[in-house]
């Protein structure tokens, strides 16, 4: 499991398995949020004291990544609330709406250059690498249930994911309502150096050594392409199967782009 | 119907051009004129399609007509094609189709890129924006992790290894030593090519075409015209094209490309031949992998033997079925984007008219193809020429 939880009486608590000091190479608060939020029974939450510690601005409104992605509904009226340390990498949910007392956290070892470095990219990147593929931001809004939610459309008792808009005889397809299996199998897989990485990565990459992508297979058909995520320690084979996890994407214009990247499994 | 004739090709060196745009189509349009037999006068090309992907990387407008206004065509009807790689093999197709239905006499098809001249952030941006930006991309992908997850995928399904692609890197790289307008010309030893650093496991430096400048431009007219401007006209037998999905997910198989194999059937079909008269092929070598698939999409080899065609030496020049990549393809020659496919067109028509260096030419050749891809293979023009119409 990539996250840490902490149940106690005044909540229950997420921080990454780097420890408090860091959510790891592409995590934040949000993307701790959601792994809690997933890991947890849905309801209602209040979300308003998390949003105000954020580093950076999401590129479509926080409410709406977490819906997408978890079972949960946003609202201002609920009773539990969600919380992040302002200056730690812990997130808790409460049904108090302050919260003051954070429980300890074991922390794998990492390298804190690397740290450091990674978050100087992710900066400039954010910031100041600005030429990324295009892709709308009506897009990314559209299509958040199925990028985040890991939502499938029906179409002729088949699954279509990514999402279209017209099937083969030009009939509209209904909006994306089931969900992929939570693995996939990797068909194949390749890791590219940093200077054969897009654009958009070209400040992380050299300090990861590259970025790996696998092709997996879901169960029932539909396939997809991800980036895989926390695999310094593992080369993935043809047939692995592997989970999946929110996590940042990229940075364009000062905001980040949140999705879906894949982890190896059985590690 | 109308039967269409290259009466004219010429092409830029490329690579490291020192020329801009306007300077690049000038020289290709003026050496494809000196290559016409008798006198030609751009006056009198009726429409003109040019091939690029971005111009210099950047979202120009306008160019075609800006191109034409420099090589002396002010005033014909001219646009520009846009199918990522494959856009002047979909320029040449829109040319041959213009003249094939009559509504054109004299058409000049061609494509044009700078590539060199740009940083290397904006060439990284660039490089990436013609397959499937929004899942692809966003996962790491650009065209090198695309074909590299198709090659280890093909060692996985049939029995290949990457030593088949190093044979297919050191055969272009032999082939387009002696080819005076290729960007790489250098010949490089199988431990070489073994060698090279890793771009994108399994694909090494050696596997990958190099970014090039150039511009090509054929000259293409109805029958009835041919032999105004020569003897030896070389014929446009056939021209075929296909499109696919354009991410590699959505495609049941990745080990083969469908819009080559349409693309084939329909130009063989319109050529009246099939894939075994063919006597050399230009291919689109963007990857060594790429050229396993061509071989085996467009008939030369049965499915999964695209390895063992290149280990055994099948595509040498003179020595194999069918020699692939006589001017040393992509991979050698060069992949000025947008001016790939007209100049594999120029190749051929150099090729079946005995015109290229001779220690390169294709002994008795009469059948030559071109095979132009748009990004991991979601557009693909076939063309089959022939010394006979």
């Amino acid at each position: 499991m990539t996250y840490q939880f902490i149940n106690n009486d005044h909540g229950r608590f997420a921080c990454s398995q780097y420890g408090p000091e860091w959510a790891g190479p592409d995590g934040d608060r949000l993307t701790l949020a959601i792994g809690l939020l997933q890991d947890t029974p849905s309801g209602q939450i209040n979300i308003d004291f998390f949003v105000q510690h954020l580093e950076f601005e999401p590129s479509i409104e926080v409410k709406s990544i977490i819906e997408a992605a978890t079972t949960w509904t946003v609202n201002e009226d609920a009773t539990t609330f969600l919380h992040a340390h302002q200056n730690k990498y812990i997130v808790a949910l409460t049904t108090s709406n302050t919260l003051s007392k954070y429980p300890a956290f074991q922390a794998k070892a990492y390298d804190a250059e690397v740290q450091e470095k990674l978050s100087v990219a992710w900066n400039k990147e954010v910031f100041g690498v600005s030429q990324g593929a295009y892709v709308s931001q009506a897009q990314h809004i559209v299509a958040s249930g199925s990028r985040l939610g890991m939502k499938a459309q029906v179409d002729e008792n088949r699954l279509i994911w990514p999402p279209r808009q017209l099937n083969s005889t030009a009939q509209r397809i209904a909006n994306a309502q089931e969900r992929l299996s939570e693995t996939a199998t990797i068909l194949t897989w390749t890791r590219l150096s940093s200077a054969g990485a897009p654009s958009e990565f070209s400040e992380r990459a050299p300090i990861l050594g590259g970025v790996s992508t696998v092709l997996v297979s879901f169960d029932k058909g539909p396939q997809g392409v991800f980036m895989l995520a926390d695999d310094d320690e593992n080369t993935p084979k043809i047939e692995d199967t592997v989970r999946f996890e929110i996590r940042r994407l990229y940075g364009q214009d000062g905001m980040i782009h949140y999705g879906t990247k894949a982890i190896l499994n059985n590690f | 119907m109308v039967d269409v004739a290259m009466v004219g090709a010429g092409q830029t060196k490329f690579g490291n051009h020192p020329f801009g745009l306007k300077g690049m189509w000038s020289e290709a349009i003026e050496k494809a004129i000196e290559s016409v037999d008798n006198d030609f006068h751009p006056k009198s090309v009726d429409e003109a399609f040019i091939g690029s992907i971005a111009f210099g990387g950047s979202q120009l407008g306008n160019t075609a007509a800006l191109l034409t206004e420099h090589s002396g065509m002010g005033g014909v009807s001219v646009r520009r094609v846009e199918n990522a790689c494959a856009s002047s093999g979909f320029a040449l197709r829109d040319a041959w189709m213009a003249i094939k239905s009559g509504q054109a006499d004299v058409v000049v098809a061609g494509g044009i890129e700078k590539m060199n001249d740009l940083s290397a952030s904006r060439k990284r941006y660039w490089l990436g924006v013609s397959g499937d930006t929004e899942w692809e991309r966003l996962a790491g992908l650009t065209f090198p992790g695309t074909y590299a997850l198709t090659a280890r995928r093909y060692f996985h399904e049939f029995e290949s290894t990457h030593d088949d692609l190093v044979h297919v890197s050191v055969k272009n790289h032999m082939h387009g030593f002696q080819n005076e307008v290729a960007h790489l010309r250098k010949e490089i030893s199988f431990e070489k090519a073994n060698s090279g650093f890793m771009v994108a496991d399994p694909l090494t430096l050696y596997d990958c075409c190099p970014t090039s400048d150039g511009a090509s431009a054929v000259i293409l007219v109805a029958d009835h015209l041919a032999h105004q401007y020569t003897d030896t006209p070389v014929w446009v037998k056939g021209s075929g094209a296909g499109s696919d999905y354009l991410a590699l997910h959505d495609r049941p198989s990745i080990t083969q490309l469908c819009a080559t194999q349409a693309a084939a059937k329909r130009a063989y079909s319109a050529a009246n031949i099939s894939a075994g008269d063919v006597d050399l092929a230009e291919v689109h070598d963007c990857f060594t992998i790429a050229e396993v698939l061509a071989t085996e999409d467009l008939g030369f080899a049965a499915r999964g033997m695209g390895g063992k065609f290149a280990r055994d030496g099948e595509g040498r020049r003179n020595e194999g079925s069918v020699t692939i990549n006589a001017s040393g393809g992509l991979k050698s020659k060069g992949h000025p984007l947008g001016a790939t496919g007209t100049g594999q067109a120029v190749e051929i028509f150099k090729q079946l008219r005995n015109q290229v260096e001779p220690t390169r030419q294709i002994r008795d050749a009469e059948i030559g193809l071109t095979h132009n891809v748009g990004g991991s293979g979601a557009t693909c023009a076939v063309h089959v020429f022939g010394r006979e119409r």
